[in-house]
């Protein structure tokens, strides 16, 4: 650093007192809470996005099937993805429903006891509806049932706009083959999906 | 009463003094330690390798790198020793960072080391967001073709765990440890503890070996760089030996630098330097300076060493003030610490033109540019602070009209207490003049009349100093002066003085001056008023966002 830059930048630092440091973390947590940076929350993988979806594969390493956001419809945003070695959650959030996000969650086994089937949403997955209540408000969970895994969406709408929103939200999360992922793992990284 | 004047070698060489070309470094230039260059190094390969995971293919080449790696621990698995390393795994579990994190909060809190404690949190959250970012940009699955033993929580690259627990170990090292032997038996506790979690975590296949890499280089060279950039040790140093946290260590390098630039900017030859009166001042370091006198002997001169620390403290001291006080207070702080000492300095050279019996001035020399400077001024050699000198009406009468002459002079100075005056030869000096004012408030000017006459008071009686005073001022304006006379506008020195002593001095002289109403000195404007209800208002937003930054920084 030559001697004038060293001078400027202490002439900067010298300005910065208290205030400015404090000022700072207001506007870093601040910033932070607004963009949901926060450490435990993130978005999830898209169906075009196949190296991010490894980590919800090794989440449930039996799972045929992966869910995947496959497009989103204006109003609606995702948070909350957290892949575990239990499996994989995540939200999804509408406008037009808030406080009260679609919980989809990925995990090795379901239990779809009383739910009704409901026309498939993939080859070889098995798809469920259980309603808990219609009125006052329109709550219950959709189930994908496929070899090794299943996906649950729990939903919770108010009675008026529930059937566009479940359309809605089952239009947003895609199913994604773990045979194609274990392929283009192997083509575009070398390496093998295990199992 | 004049002591004998030190003649700066300015014109020793025809030349005059040498001046600094441009381009030289200043006595002590900003100093970057070697470890500091590796570490933003080291923060160059993360940035690097971040960049090449954004490439498939070479994603891929450091992905098998990484699995050869950790087939090649996994060829050593054994019960006993998954048994081991699945009990060291939770030494970077959430709960022992936030055990550390609120840890270091609690006890920055409890010293008051409240620069430290911004830096921590800033950096704490700032490498929070980093990490969170940069794990959702990269996106790495967990180490596969292996079997993963431990358990695991998001991607992979960097890992979270091992950042954050470094962090929350820098964190400790750098603002609670005191630098030299106890931060480097720290660096090494914390390197044991760090090396046992890695192995741990590659030996359970939880993570890549170049996830740990990466979270290594944000917790601790990336943080270090944060905290010296922050709150350099030179300027903040951590230690517990109680005392004024104000004051700079004159030794080493710095002590080079006071020398040479009193040598080359002020042209005197220094022979020795050694602090002096600490526990008397906190806005300073003050030295004592020995230099050759004027007949070939040694005589002492008096230095103040001001620094950003110094600057800052002065900020939130008339905040306070503001808030306690208002607008007969109305102080701006000083922009910068030149600004503050060329302040002190201007105000040695007009007292002493007004005749007043002030330090002489020697003017000021740059140590480091907008950094840090040396005030020197005359030392008064054989001088007594007044509580402990003969204070006879020779005194009483000099002290009383070194205040009439500063009223006369406009010149308020602000903290006269017993400390502040000084006695030679029955004639009384003043030192001190940082707080001093030109034009100021009339209260502040009676009130300076006050704090004198309740110094003298202390050696003396309230009547007899009232007598001396009538001398000298009119009865109204001692009136005025105990009129405007309070508890806060006595400084803490007298006031402990008067307690101690136990006579009521102030009810005293307002029994023998004329009878005045209080002035007030609680007085509220709108600069005041939004002041505190700013301050107010900072403190209910602080505890909001308190917990707004646990939630984000991942402590809760």
């Amino acid at each position: 650093m030559t001697p004038r830059r060293d001078a400027r930048s202490l002439q900067r630092r010298a300005r910065r007192g208290p205030f400015g440091v404090l000022l700072a973390t207001v506007m870093l947590a601040v910033g932070a809470a607004l963009c949901g940076c926060a450490a435990s929350s993130g978005t999830v993988p898209g169906c075009g996005d196949p190296l991010r979806l490894a980590i919800i594969a090794q989440s449930v390493p039996s799972a045929s099937y992966l869910p995947c956001i496959s497009g989103l419809a204006p109003g609606w945003n995702t948070s909350g993805f957290n892949p575990t070695q239990d499996g994989t959650s995540f939200l999804l959030n509408s406008d037009r429903s808030p406080g009260h996000p679609v919980t989809v969650r990925l995990a090795a086994t379901c239990n779809a006891s009383g739910a009704s089937p409901s026309p498939s949403r993939a080859p070889g997955v098995l798809t469920y509806t259980r309603l808990d209540s219609i009125s006052p408000r329109f709550a219950g969970t959709l189930y994908d049932v496929f070899p090794g895994g299943c996906v649950s969406y729990g939903f919770d709408f108010a009675p008026g706009s529930q059937i566009a929103l479940v359309e809605q939200f089952e239009d947003a999360v895609g199913l994604y083959s773990r045979q194609q992922l274990r392929l283009i793992l192997k083509q575009k990284l070398g390496v093998e999906l295990n199992p | 009463m004049k002591g004998p004047e030190v003649p700066p070698l300015i014109t020793a060489s025809p030349g005059g003094r040498r001046r600094r070309p441009a381009g030289e470094p200043p006595p002590l230039p900003r100093h970057i330690d070697h470890s500091i260059r590796w570490y933003l190094a080291l923060t160059g390969i993360a940035g690097a390798l971040w960049a090449a995971m954004s490439v498939p293919p070479v994603l891929g080449l450091i992905t098998r790198a990484d699995l050869a790696v950790l087939h090649a621990v996994a060829a050593v698995r054994t019960a006993w020793l998954t048994r081991l390393m699945l009990d060291v795994n939770p030494l970077a579990s959430p709960w022992t960072v936030r055990l550390l994190a609120f840890g270091t909060i609690a006890v920055l809190v409890a010293y008051r080391r409240f620069q430290h404690l911004a830096a921590y949190l800033v950096i704490f959250l700032a490498a929070v967001l980093l990490l969170s970012a940069m794990t959702r940009e990269i996106g790495r699955m967990r180490p596969t073709g292996i079997e993963v033993l431990g358990p695991w929580q998001g991607y992979a690259q960097p890992s979270q765990p091992v950042a954050t627990l470094t962090l929350a170990l820098v964190g400790v090292l750098y603002t609670l440890m005191p630098a030299g032997r106890w931060r480097n038996r720290g660096k090494q506790a914390a390197g044991i503890i760090l090396a046992a979690v890695c192995a741990a975590r590659l030996y359970l296949a939880v993570d890549h070996p170049t996830d740990q890499l990466t979270a290594l280089i944000i917790g601790w060279p990336l943080a270090v760089v944060a905290f010296w950039l922050a709150v350099p040790n030179d300027v903040f140093p951590v230690s517990y030996r109680g005392g004024r946290k104000a004051h700079l260590d004159i030794g080493g390098r710095r002590g080079a630098a006071i020398v040479t630039a009193l040598d080359h900017q002020l042209g005197l030859t220094v022979i020795g330097v050694e602090p002096f009166g600490l526990e008397a001042s906190a806005g300073s370091t003050p030295l004592r300076i020995r230099v050759p006198g004027p007949g070939g002997g040694e005589t002492t001169l008096f230095g103040k060493l001001y620094a950003l620390n110094h600057l800052r403290s002065d900020r939130w001291y008339k905040l306070a003030r503001t808030v306690i006080y208002g607008r007969l207070e109305d102080e701006k702080p000083f922009s910068t610490v030149r600004r503050l000492v060329e302040y002190e300095d201007h105000m040695l050279r007009l007292m002493r033109d007004a005749g007043l019996p002030t330090p002489r001035p020697y003017g000021f020399a740059e140590i480091t540019p907008e950094r840090e400077y040396l005030i020197v001024m005359e030392f008064f050699e054989g001088s007594q602070e007044i509580c402990n000198a003969l204070v006879d009406d020779r005194v009483i009468d000099d002290a009383l009209r070194v205040v009439r002459r500063m009223w006369d002079a406009g010149i308020a100075h602000r903290d006269i207490k017993p400390s502040n005056i000084l006695v030679r030869d029955g004639h009384v000096l003043l030192i001190d003049v940082a707080f001093a004012a030109v034009r100021p408030t009339p209260w502040r000017q009676a009130v300076d009349l006050a704090n004198m006459m309740l110094t003298l008071a202390l050696s003396s009686t309230p009547e007899h100093v009232y007598e001396r005073a009538l001398g000298v001022f009119a009865a109204d304006d001692v009136a005025e002066a105990f009129a405007a006379c309070r508890s806060i506008t006595v400084p803490n020195q007298s006031r402990s003085l008067i307690g101690t002593d136990g006579r009521d001095l102030i009810g005293c002289f307002r029994q023998l001056a004329p009878p005045r109403c209080p002035i007030s000195i609680q007085l509220w404007n709108i600069k005041r008023v939004a002041v505190t209800a700013g301050l107010l208002a900072a403190l209910a937003a602080a505890v909001a966002l308190f917990d707004a930054y646990l939630s984000v920084a991942g402590l809760l």
